[in-house]
């Protein structure tokens, strides 16, 4: 398999969707369909928008997951039923008991006012310290965090600044390519 | 001088000291530190003012050992052991142990029990609890073990094996064996095995892992006005404030030696003497009153009884009626075959009566607390929080309505799973059993229970070292015939 390093994969901090602390999700949004539209079509779609802040580059991430959840009903009683599980309901009861509360709340409404308000500091993800990679670690180790920490992305440092996001989506396709090029 | 200031009392505070370090050990894994919460819960001179003392009948097994533990205030029946323990103004009421002989049936297995079974209590502190029960746990069935097990005030351990655990105050564990675990003020939990878990205050939690599962939570911002605490402080709220106003009338009790019954007590019920009976109580045939219960203006028809911490005042309860451990009734009306749980806090007002229809079943922990008149129709199940007719409406089902329940339903903040039908069976069958076990149903011949067998009970006393490193701890006791 080639040598591949982190810095030959990842995508340069430059061609990936950002927004400043502060935006909103509508923002962020916008954000992330300028990027995609920049980005090289042939690569895959980026999934997820960095949030950065004048101190500290990148302060956090914005998945697809995040926005949903941003977007959904808040739900006093969620939690308890979260908490059903540790006490041996099945995960049948819990999910018909989560069915009808999402079915007495109401659907997403309101979506484009909602987004212009909510702020993304209040709902991103910041990285925890497994979560970073350095630039020269090569692709066998990159592999070994993202499965070992079952990670859809790595942020990729240079001297404690973070240069680029290193996406489980580009690491699969370099594998991948390795592979192909084998005479089995 | 200062040397033996200092050295007073060494061996109870160090006792103190390393029962919390055991009941911490085992609870590291949930991150949770008892020290805060206990450190002068029960201050040092209250461990030496009272005496501890055991009930000799000719119906339980007569065989205590204590060693190395302080029992201020603590009462034993049947086959006790303590060990490094502190055990404060307990009941360890051993009247319900396996005897030697008996068959178990769990599962495809008949297991024959080979000795009496014990209550053995092992590095543990208990604040005011309740032992109760037998072992049912059947690895454990001749030994009912509390270990590195610290217990708040009113809290009840019953039929539960207990080790490395915490109990806040009022929290009831029941029928659950238990490693582990922290269980938060006012909690009941009934679960078969339980370990490594921290229930939150105001759980109630009822599981038959085949058959059905029961959980409410009550709110906590409501549940405070009754049951709060905090680390560095008391248990506070008003079911501290009731047992504290109440606490005078038990002083006369514990400090006189021969007391007369201030009522009848007909010849097949049992009144029992550390129990406080205020005028105008009547107590019918077969019932049972234990120690540490307060009657006032209370009707106990045929069979009923009044378990221990019990407050039953200006309240009529017409017969077969279960009032069980810590549970208080107030200004309130029962019909017959009722069965209140355990710590329930059931209060009417004077010109303002709960009324409370035959065969209901007040689910453990349960607070029916009302300002203006309620009726409960027959035949409900009640649990949580009422204080209303909507209330009511949310955390009750009628017990003909539950039994047709096949798969679970859901109401505010309670989730049950499971058939309805084995729920309410397993309830009428441990409300039966418990009505037998105490005496309910004796014809003069047959089904003796705690009301003809613990009529009459000699107690004696046991007393600390008075003074020196010693001061507060008992000197090793062991008592057989």
């Amino acid at each position: 398999m080639e040598n591949y390093l982190v810095k030959d994969l990842m995508v340069p901090l430059s061609e990936y969707a950002t927004v400043p602390m502060g935006s909103t999700l509508f923002e962020a949004v916008l954000a992330l369909e300028k990027a995609q539209e920049e980005f090289d079509r042939t690569k895959y779609k980026h999934r997820g928008v960095l949030i950065l802040d004048p101190k500290k580059p990148v302060v956090g991430k914005l998945s697809h997951l995040h926005a949903l959840s941003a977007l959904e009903p808040k739900q006093d009683k969620v939690d308890s039923i979260q908490e059903l599980g540790q006490f041996g309901f099945s995960s049948n009861f819990i999910r018909q008991l989560r069915k009808q509360r999402r079915q007495q709340i109401a659907p997403l409404e309101d979506l484009c006012k909602k987004a212009a308000e909510l702020k993304v500091e209040d709902f991103m993800h910041i990285s925890a310290e497994d979560e970073f990679i350095d630039h020269e670690a090569t692709l066998d180790m990159a592999i070994d965090q993202l499965v070992q920490e079952k990670l859809l992305s790595l942020m990729v440092t240079q001297d404690d600044n973070t240069i680029g996001i290193l996406r489980l989506a580009d690491v699969f396709a370099a594998v991948y390519h390795s592979m192909a090029e084998c005479s089995i | 001088m200062q040397y033996l200031t200092t050295n007073i009392m060494k061996a109870l505070k160090e006792l103190f000291d390393r029962i919390v370090r055991c009941v911490n050990i085992n609870l590291r894994e949930l991150d949770y530190d008892v020290h805060p919460f206990v450190k002068n819960l029960v201050p040092f001179d209250q461990l030496v003012k009272f005496y501890g003392f055991y009930g000799i009948t000719p119906h339980h097994p007569l065989d205590f050992q204590f060693l190395h533990s302080n029992l201020a205030g603590s009462y034993f029946l049947g086959k006790c052991r303590t060990t490094n323990s502190i055990l404060y103004k307990s009941d360890i009421r051993g009247d319900e142990l396996k005897k030697e002989g008996a068959v178990i049936q769990y599962q495809d297995f008949e297991i024959l029990i080979s000795r009496d079974e014990e209550i053995r209590i092992e590095d543990s502190f208990l604040i005011k609890t309740l032992v109760h029960n037998c072992s049912h746990d059947p690895e454990t069935l001749e030994k009912f073990l509390i270990s590195n097990t610290l217990s708040t005030h009113y809290a009840n351990i019953h039929g539960s094996p207990t080790d490395g655990s915490f109990l806040g105050p009022f929290a009831t564990v029941d029928l659950t064996t238990m490693n582990d675990c922290v269980i938060g003020a006012f909690s009941y939990v009934q679960a078969g095995e339980i370990n490594h878990l921290q229930i939150e205050p105001g759980t109630i939690w009822v599981r038959n892992s085949d058959n059905f599962n029961f959980r409410y939570q009550y709110p906590l911002d409501k549940l405070s006005h009754y049951i709060h605490f905090m680390a560095g402080k008391p248990p506070q709220g008003l079911f501290m404030d009731f047992v504290e106003k109440h606490k005078k009338a038990f002083e006369r009790v514990f400090e006189t030696v021969n007391i007369d019954p201030s009522v009848t007590v007909p010849p097949n019920a049992s009144l029992d003497r550390y129990a406080v009976i205020k005028p105008k109580t009547l107590i019918r045939d077969n019932v049972l009153v234990a120690q540490r219960a307060f009657l006032k203006n209370a009707w106990l028809g045929v069979g009923a009884n009044a378990q221990e911490n019990c407050y039953i005042i200006n309240s009529r309860l017409e017969g077969f009626n279960v009032t069980a451990h810590g549970a208080k009734i107030i200004e309130t009306d029962l019909g017959q075959n009722i069965f209140v749980g355990f710590n329930s806090f059931l209060r009417g007002r004077p010109k303002n009566r709960l009324s409370i229809g035959k065969e209901c079943i007040i689910m453990p922990h349960s607070i029916i607390d009302i300002k203006k008149p309620l009726t409960i129709p027959p035949g409900h199940l009640v649990w949580g929080l009422v204080t209303c007719p909507a209330d009511l409406e949310t955390n009750s089902i009628s017990l003909k309505e539950l039994t047709k329940i096949k798969e679970g339903f859901w109401r505010g903040s309670m989730f049950f799973e499971g058939t309805g039908a084995s729920f309410v069976a397993a309830f009428r069958e441990r409300i039966h059993h418990i009505l037998e076990a105490n005496g309910a149903f004796y014809d003069g011949t047959k089904e003796k229970g705690h009301a003809q067998k613990n009529q009459n009970i000699s107690f004696n006393l046991i007393q600390p070292y008075p003074e020196g490193e010693l001061k507060g701890l008992f000197p090793t006791i062991i008592i057989r015939p």
